[in-house]
């Protein structure tokens, strides 16, 4: 397995995330913010001419919103036929992992328990990979709390 | 090409075919002689097994092959197309439709017994025939010229296509400023203007690509039409009309759900069985219409049935035995209110549950859907006769007029469709109170649930300078409510796209938009803000706005000519034009008395003079010559002023003698006088008495009858008894007067009994419907006219 991972930090933590899922990482410009949701959903944001739901992902890790919302960095997904940008703290690399991925061991805080799936080794660490797709699914759980 | 292209080919292509094919079918069992269809049917499992036997689909190989057979020996005449065997030839290509999706999602196959399908095709009629032999569904078939060469896309390249020329547009857009702010070049400029045109042409024809025929959204019809006719043992004529109108490709997504609902209704409930039909009259076959066409930016579909139509009384009690609607208010409905009762949640008149058309909790979903793509649905019944359902949805879902109005600080969306109206919070027609909470807004009488969208959606409403605006919106329900923004600020047409799920879920918005200045904006579901801020829905309170607002419109503002003199006695009065013939000016010579009469001779007559006046201090005298039809009369007044408008009943109705009542012209107060009495007080006058006929006054105790009704019969020569006579003796050449109430229940007991007329008289001056009898109680010439109708 010679997949090819994004690695960035996410609410401190690092992360990597397969690039089959990732269409672009830009910077933000500007939110316009959606009234009547969670704090998760940051707004919505134009990138050229199509319209991108901006998740504040580490919202959804720690429960409360990002201070500096713009300008900031998000990673541009496509999932279940709608656009998404989901926040990052930065992105450092993408690179291939041959061995690719192992399993988690430890036990995962609750707060990334529905996100992390397994674990990446690089540069000596471990980076924890997570799936786009999940914050989206979870988000939802978020909101029906 | 790999074989995984292939597949994919193959699938593509099977689905598509299946998908016209199920028509095809039906219409050949209405036709079985119809060899070209036979073929189309039969090439299509030759072409299924052939590519299965490359393609290694054992199932799809073993299916198609049986059909195969079937149909060779139907098409070399050694069998015949009766309706077990084209339900078993449907049952294989449903078959392979569900193995055909299976294998495109790449999940297992499933698990049936294909061997029970296929023995269906040759087994022997040993299942119980349908009670009724369901006719096959005739379809009429659409001369269609061999289509134009088509090439099959996967959907997301066009949707990349639109993005890229969208794309392109915003750049032009941009090229177009900078140009701007440069100096001039005009060669640069052509240049730019051919890009210009180009990219504008570009963005037209892709936006085509969007388009669809509507055939697609009838292509299920025809075998769901003969299915359910066969289980219900109903027949069925289907029309499908309008196959090649266009329509946006997500409308007609958003379409085929409320469509089949609606045929599904027609067939279960609307449409009655043969027996049933047969009985009132009507062919036995139900006529089925489904048809479409482009009026302007709108598709029109219409489906119209020949059936029972709709029964709202039905409906009405199923509303009020489930506590939705209590009987004072369903006397109060309009038709059109009751038959609006359908679209409520829950209320179903059919008898039984079918498992087909379910609790009837479809029409409300049906509305909704229609609803939130910006169209909307009509309903035409004919009880009895049938019924016509039109549903009426933007050409295009994506783009739609809208408002853009200013809230929280944020730019919202609206549908201009969803917005009744729009008025200022400081407009005199409107008044907001406050009430546990919950706010009302009172507009021109009519009281409707009120909030405000900060609240609504979480914002702080900060202070603003002007006033705000409150829209008036149309809920899920259909009844509007009050919803107060900080601002509305513009109307455009706006480009639509769905939000993401969880934007969506939320349930207050309908969508988003990208405005030209790069800021995204958010569409506001109406419907969905209702059900967010769990506003009441109120049933009935539309009847009896309609009666306030009928009476308002039409209370006391008929006014009539009339003439604006002054007395002798130097009033000013007014006296109805209509009855002046012309008037004199009169010598005082010709002016005399006979007893206490006074008289003046003219034309040979002694015509009576009203006032009594006959001696006067000048030569001449200014005279209106008056006559009430029979009679003629004289008035001698000092002056003629001029003609007014006055209303026709007396603003202040006050019944003295010869007067009527006073009556506010230009700010001055006129006495009116009363033609009637004028005519009355002359001893001339022919009094319709002696007949026999008593009028009889059954609201003895009422105020108006005794002070006004009473003197005024007397005068005009009619034997007047108050209350019901004494000795309860009752001539039948009598006439009982009385208002609507107790007495006239009594009244009518009455006059059933002893064969005596009722007039019935009404306080107000408009009669409540076509079929009330009753008279205007100051409607004196009618009044009279009704009591001496039967007398002599």
């Amino acid at each position: 397995m010679n997949r090819l991972y994004l690695f960035a930090t996410l609410a401190g933590t690092r992360i990597a995330v397969e690039t089959d899922e990732v269409e672009a990482v830009v910077k933000l410009t500007e939110i316009s913010p959606v009234p009547g949701m969670g704090a998760h959903v940051a707004g919505l944001s134009a990138l050229r001419s199509r319209v991108l739901t901006i998740i504040d992902t580490a919202a959804l890790i720690q429960g409360m919103a990002s201070p500096t919302r713009d300008a900031g960095l998000a990673i541009i997904a496509n999932i279940a036929g709608h656009s998404y940008g989901l926040m990052v703290d930065s992105v450092s690399d993408i690179c291939r992992v041959p061995e690719g991925e192992l399993p988690l061991r430890g036990q995962l805080d609750r707060a990334w328990a529905p996100y992390g799936r397994a674990i990446v080794e690089q540069d000596g660490h471990p980076w924890l990979l997570v799936s786009l797709a999940s914050f989206i699914d979870g988000g939802g759980q978020a909101q029906a709390a | 090409m790999a074989m995984d292209e292939l597949l994919q080919e193959f699938i593509s292509e099977t689905q598509e075919t299946l998908e016209a094919l199920a028509g095809e079918v039906v219409a050949w069992e209405a036709d079985p002689s119809d060899r070209d269809r036979l073929d189309a049917i039969f090439r299509f499992f030759h072409t299924v097994k052939g590519s299965c036997g490359f393609l290694n689909l054992p199932r799809f190989e073993r299916l198609s092959h049986a059909a195969e057979d079937v149909l060779a020996d139907i098409r070399a005449g050694k069998r015949g197309a009766d309706p077990a065997t084209v339900s078993a030839v449907l049952g294989l290509m449903d078959r392979i439709g569900e193995l055909t999706e299976a294998v495109a999602m790449g999940a297992a196959l499933p698990n049936e017994n294909d061997d029970y399908l296929i023995a269906a095709l040759n087994a022997p009629v040993d299942q119980p025939a349908p009670q009724v032999q369901a006719a096959p569904v005739a379809v009429a078939r659409q001369a269609g010229q061999a289509g134009p060469r088509t090439i099959r896309l996967p959907l997301s390249l066009i949707d990349q296509l639109m993005n890229g020329v969208s794309d392109m547009v915003l750049a032009r857009n941009e090229l177009s400023r900078k140009l701007r702010e440069r100096s001039a070049d005009p060669e640069l400029d052509n240049v730019f203007e051919r890009l210009s045109t180009c990219v504008a042409d570009m963005r037209d024809v892709i936006s085509k690509t969007r388009m669809q025929r509507v055939e697609r959204l009838f292509a299920a019809i025809p075998r769901m039409v003969r299915d359910l006719g066969r289980d219900l043992g109903k027949r069925i004529d289907l029309t499908l009309e309008g196959g090649d109108v266009e329509m946006d490709r997500e409308m007609v997504e958003m379409v085929v759900d409320p469509l089949t609902h609606i045929v599904r209704n027609a067939i279960d409930h609307g449409i009655e069985s043969p027996e049933q039909r047969r009985a009132v009259g009507k062919p036995e076959a139900g006529a089925l219409r489904v048809e479409a066409r482009q009026s302007g930016n709108q598709i029109v579909i219409t489906i119209s049935d020949d059936g029972a139509g709709i029964d709202t009384a039905r409906l009405v009690d199923k509303a009020i035995s489930a506590g939705r609607l209590t009987p004072e208010a369903a006397a109060r409905m309009t038709e059109a209110d009751k038959l609006d009762l359908i679209f409520h949640a829950g209320l179903s008149t059919a008898d039984q549950v079918t498992s087909i058309s379910g609790r009837g909790v479809g029409m409300d979903v049906v509305r909704a859907n229609v609803e939130r793509i910006g169209g909307v649905i009509a309903l035409d019944n004919h009880p009895g006769q049938g019924l016509c359902i039109t549903l009426r949805v933007p050409l295009t879902l994506t783009i739609i007029p809208g408002l853009v109005v200013r809230a929280g600080g944020l730019h919202f969306a609206i549908p201009r469709a969803a917005v009744v109206e729009i008025l200022h919070d400081n407009n005199a027609m409107l008044q907001i109170s406050c009430i546990g909470g919950a706010q009302i807004a009172t507009i021109r009488g009519v009281r409707h649930s009120m909030i405000e969208l900060e609240d609504v959606l979480g914002m702080d409403r900060p202070a603003q300078a002007g006033p705000r605006a409150i829209m008036v919106v149309r809920s899920g329900s259909g009844v509007p409510y009050a919803m107060g923004v900080a601002a509305v600020d513009n109307h455009e047409e706006l480009v639509i796209r769905p939000a993401s799920p969880l934007i969506m879920a939320t349930g207050v918005y309908a969508g988003m938009t990208l405005p030209d200045n790069g800021k995204p904006m958010l569409l506001l579901d109406a419907a969905g803000i209702a059900s967010a801020a769990q506003l009441p829905t109120i049933l009935d309170d539309q009847a009896a706005r309609r009666t306030e607002e009928q009476a308002d419109a039409q209370a006391g503002v008929e006014m009539v000519a009339a003439l604006r003199f002054e007395e002798m006695t130097g009033e000013k009065r007014l006296l109805k034009l209509a009855l002046i013939d012309r008037v004199e000016d009169i010598d005082v010579g010709l002016f005399g008395r006979s007893g206490d009469q006074a008289y003046v001779r003219l034309d040979g007559r002694l015509i009576p003079v009203v006032n009594g006046l006959s001696q006067f201090d000048r030569a001449k005298v200014s005279a209106l010559r008056l006559r009430d039809g029979t009679q003629e009369a004289c008035y001698p007044v000092a002056a003629v002023l001029d003609i007014v408008q006055m209303p026709l009943v007396p603003d202040m109705v006050a019944m003295q003698g010869i007067l009527s009542g006073v009556a506010v012209i230009e700010g001055e107060h006129l006495e009116v006088i009363n033609p009637f009495a004028l005519f009355a007080s002359l001893s001339g006058y022919d009094s319709v008495e002696g007949q026999g006929g008593r009028c009889l006054l059954a609201d003895a105790e009422d105020g108006w009858t005794r002070e006004i009704l009473a003197p005024l019969l007397r005068q005009a020569g009619h034997d007047v008894v108050l209350g019901l006579p004494e000795d309860g003796v009752i001539d039948p050449r009598d006439v009982l007067l009385c208002h609507d109430g107790e007495g006239s229940k009594v009244a009518g007991i009455m006059a059933e009994m002893t064969g005596c007329r009722v007039v019935q008289l009404r306080a107000s001056p408009r009669a409540a419907g076509p079929h009330d009898a009753s008279i205007y109680r100051y409607d004196q010439d009618a009044l009279m006219a009704a009591i001496t109708a039967g007398q002599g």
